[in-house]
């Protein structure tokens, strides 16, 4: 198998307006494709749409137009549920429900495949960096670097072509970060995972690579291929973005 | 049912002296600087008048006592409810209007058939003495009961959209992600049915039973009633919340298991 893990393609992505006003453009001809076992890392400055743009992969979020494609077919012809378990979506804030650690990991609907034994449980928490012991740990007493730990987890479980991250470290402390930042390095390398990340953490896209898609008010700004160690950024908005300085200012608005 | 020889009519000038009452708040609220002088007489204005008006037309159908005007009464009653529970909502539900109607028809209907036709076995079964006090009192609580889990779901959905996005991303349909709110909803909107039933006749004697015996019936025939009632609205605002809350969860949600986020 050769073809693109996702591709989209001319996505356009608008909310209807309140009572009669006019449509409000989230993401507009939006293009891209994202290689088997390969990455692509999102930025942009909040608002431009990054989030909804990984959304659509999963299709929690409906295009107005245009088509994305998982493994070479139309999302739209795949059960949505069937889908979210291929691509399994990690948020920025992760969510766990009351119960143990172990009732999260196992929590799926009736009929879901996959080995839940208690072996694999336990492989599942050493892949994330969490001692087994964990398994039978309430959910609400872990940090916050620990729950989104079990959530990469309990993404994995499930046996994903590709995990969609939706910045996942952001909410935690920089150490919290480097630790899922490793943690989804790893998991990477072991098991060929096609990676779709919305970050702003300079080391996540580093350590990823692949492609880098700067978003911009909903439009493609720049489409850069990062390939080796250090990565040549291209686009002068782009760098500049990267090093912190403002959007409005490097996309020529005041 | 008929009023008991013993029942005092109110003359107009008895009326005038219960209007005292409502002198002795305006006087509190002047005092107070509460600012509540207008509404309270635009409130009493139009308890007489609105009251009035029912009371004429009430007297009608029960003298005309044809089904078609009973049935066009309760219809009203209806509307009116629906129209009352969709405004309470602190931010409209798609297609609320409907959903609401649907839900508050469907609940009376049902309840308000069983208690006439099975219960108490009226005859003929659109006999407006039973019919109209019976379904205004389904109407009213189902009405409440609806909109108070319409509210929550919503508020529910607002706060709580990550969790039900995390259960769509694990690959649950729309309903299973969003069955942990619809519970919640429905515990909240049954809550003060289920309280009125433990502290009924105990903290204060329900409207009707206080009617019934102030019109000459005996405590022991209004008690049957009351009871009736009670089985009755809980019945009633269960049926009329869970239809709604159903209804309305769905229409926040797509057939590709997708929540219309920017709806809430």
């Amino acid at each position: 198998m050769s073809g693109p893990i996702f591709a989209v393609e001319h996505l356009t992505l608008a909310y209807p307006g309140n009572r009669g006003r006019p449509a409000v453009p989230v993401l507009t001809d939006v293009s891209l494709e994202v290689a088997r076992g390969g990455a692509l890392t999102l930025v942009g400055p909040s608002g431009s749409g990054k989030s909804t743009l990984l959304r659509c992969l999963n299709r929690l979020e409906e295009p107005t137009a245009g088509t994305v494609r998982f493994d070479g077919r139309d999302v739209r012809s795949l059960d949505p549920r069937e889908l979210r378990r291929q691509a399994a979506l990690v948020m920025q804030t992760p969510v766990l429900f009351e119960g143990t650690v172990r009732d999260n990991l196992c929590l799926r609907p009736a009929g879901t495949p996959g080995d839940f034994s208690e072996a694999r449980l336990k492989e599942g928490l050493i892949e994330v960096g969490l001692e087994p012991d964990f398994l039978d740990r309430d959910a609400a007493t872990l940090s916050g670097g620990e729950k989104q730990r079990v959530t990469i987890a309990r993404a994995l479980l499930r046996d994903p072509q590709a995990l969609l991250l939706d910045e996942p470290t952001s909410a935690l402390d920089p150490p919290n970060a480097a630790l899922v930042v490793e943690t989804i390095s790893r998991a990477r390398g072991a098991r060929r995972l096609s990676i779709v990340a919305v970050t702003h953490q300079p080391e996540l896209v580093r350590r990823l690579g692949g492609s880098l898609v700067f978003l911009v008010r909903g439009r493609v700004e720049a489409y850069e291929r990062l390939d080796g160690d250090a990565p040549a950024i291209g686009d002068a908005r782009l760098q500049a973005f990267l090093a912190g300085e403002s959007p409005h200012a490097v996309s020529g608005q005041p | 049912m008929t009023s008991a020889p013993s029942v005092i009519d109110l003359s107009v000038w008895q009326l005038g002296l219960a209007l005292l009452l409502v002198g002795v708040v305006v006087l509190v609220s002047l005092r107070q600087g509460l600012g509540l002088e207008r509404d309270l007489l635009v409130g009493s204005v139009r308890t007489i008048v609105q009251l009035y008006l029912v009371g004429l037309i009430l007297a009608a159908v029960f003298s005309a006592a044809r089904w078609y005007l009973v049935v066009l009464v309760v219809a009203v009653m209806t509307a009116i409810a629906t129209q009352a529970a969709v405004s309470r909502l602190t931010k409209p539900i798609p297609g609320g209007h409907q959903i609401a109607a649907l839900a508050l028809t469907v609940s009376t209907a049902v309840t308000l058939a069983y208690v006439i036709g099975v219960v108490v076995r009226v005859r003929p079964w659109y006999e407006p003495q039973y019919v109209i006090p019976i379904a205004g009192m389904i109407l009213g609580n189902a009405m409440t009961s609806a909109s108070l889990a319409g509210d929550r779901l919503q508020g529910d959905l607002r706060s709580r959209a990550p969790e039900v996005e995390t259960m769509l991303a694990l690959g649950f349909s729309g309903r299973e992600a969003v069955q942990p709110l619809v519970r919640a909803a429905l515990r909240a909107a049954m809550i003060p049915t289920v309280n009125g039933m433990m502290t009924v006749g105990v903290v204060q004697l329900p409207g009707m039973m206080t009617g019934q015996i102030l019109a000459g019936s005996s405590p022991l025939v209004a008690i049957g009633y009351q009871i009736v009632v009670m089985f009755m609205l809980a019945a009633g605002t269960a049926m009329a919340s869970l239809l709604f809350v159903r209804l309305a969860a769905g229409r926040y949600l797509t057939a590709a298991h997708q929540l219309r986020r920017y709806l809430l």
